[in-house]
């Protein structure tokens, strides 16, 4: 099966391969955690690794911004913007449903004088304002990603997580279900030390990892680990260790 | 403007590139023009209404928008119709783009700075 490969070391393995083409994948997490920092990986991966153009869509961050952080991480996105692989577009929910509604619009002249195959939407969030409810937001996120698949684009879609740590609300959950791939990113806190971890819980279509591994922002970007071991409850953001596990439920709390 | 500021313009202008002062003197005539400029300068496909660039650079939504219009008419800016709504992109004019870069650029330089804004001031008297 033809695969998007993500480019970033350990995920694409946990995603069985990569992701599946003309898809939505939902990256979720705290202030921090690196969801655009995958996004921007995703995007210089597919076009300095694979040839395959695409767009940063962005609601909030300036475009200067992608540049002068991707610059730090070694990506030359300025270069790759000036030599028409990359297109940095900065706009505001209500424009691009309206754009994308609209025939010969701005991402679909993009997407098909470029010949972008990826795009990064930084973020999701920002659709919420526009829905009076969740069943509109998620109906309005559902035309939304069918745009983006009908111009034949494999996007990663960010969103905001408001608990820097715990699990998700129902709320939260919720807009999983019209997306392709559901990646969690999360900050753990073990013996007072943060670590992060990543988690796909859901890849519709493909086998995905189940277990939740441990990820480093590094001066080359996202690293995925290996699994954390010995861990109980880790999305809870306090997991306990599997021996205090133990003890507390066959020894109780003499011990 | 009086014989004597009229000189001091001369004499502070006198130095400047003449194509930058006349992009400076034709397009660059308010200081929410200039902020415009920074902002598509910055964001060169930046898609958005009036009410969205008004708040993304901090001014108010109604000068915004008469500004944006005077851009349009003078060819800086193109406005498209996106179902309900009104949005500004930049010109395609590869030699407009051109002068806006040099003069975005020229403008972290102190000197040149304080020319232009004593440009718009006086332009504004």
């Amino acid at each position: 099966m033809e695969r998007v490969k993500t480019g970033i070391k350990g995920l694409d393995e946990m995603l069985g391969g990569g992701l599946l083409p003309q898809t939505a994948n939902l990256v979720e997490g705290a202030p921090g955690t690196g969801k655009t920092i995958l996004g921007m990986q995703f995007l210089y991966s597919g076009i300095t690794q694979f040839n395959e153009p695409g767009l940063i869509l962005t609601f909030e961050q300036d475009t200067q911004q992608y540049l002068h952080d991707a610059a730090s991480f070694g990506w030359d996105l300025k270069r790759l913007q000036q030599e028409g692989a990359l297109r940095i577009i900065r706009s505001s929910p209500e424009v691009t449903l309206a754009d994308l509604e609209h025939v010969g619009g701005q991402i679909e002249t993009a997407a098909r004088q470029m010949g972008a195959r990826r795009i990064l939407v930084d973020s999701l969030s920002h659709f919420e304002h526009l829905a009076s409810d969740p069943v509109a937001y998620r109906r309005l996120v559902y035309g939304f990603i069918n745009g983006l698949k009908r111009e034949g684009l494999t996007s990663i879609l960010t969103r905001e997580s408001p608990a820097l740590l715990g699990e998700p609300s129902e709320d939260e959950e919720d807009i999983a279900f019209v997306v392709d791939a559901y990646i969690l990113l999360r900050y753990v806190e073990i013996k007072s030390v943060i670590h992060r971890a990543v988690l796909v819980l859901k890849h519709r279509g493909s086998d995905h990892a189940k277990d939740i591994r441990r990820y480093e922002i590094t001066d080359r970007g996202l690293v995925v680990r290996d699994k954390f071991e010995g861990q109980e409850g880790i999305l809870s953001g306090t997991p306990r260790s599997m021996a205090d596990f133990f003890d507390k439920a066959f020894l109780g709390e003499r011990r | 403007m009086s014989p004597g500021d009229k000189e001091l313009a001369s004499r502070l202008m006198g130095d400047m590139d003449p194509e930058l002062l006349q992009f400076l003197k034709s397009y660059v005539t308010s200081f929410i023009k200039w902020d415009l400029m920074r902002f598509f300068h910055d964001n060169p496909y930046a898609t958005d209404t009036a009410e969205n660039i008004a708040r993304f650079i901090g001014r108010d939504r109604e000068t915004v928008a008469d500004e944006l219009a005077e851009m349009v008419e003078s060819g800086v800016l193109q406005s498209h119709q996106v179902g309900d709504l009104i949005v500004y992109t930049l010109a395609t004019d590869p030699h407009i783009r051109e002068l806006m870069d040099r003069f975005v650029l020229a403008c972290d330089d102190r000197q040149f700075r304080i020319k232009a804004i004593y440009h718009i001031i006086r332009g504004s008297t």
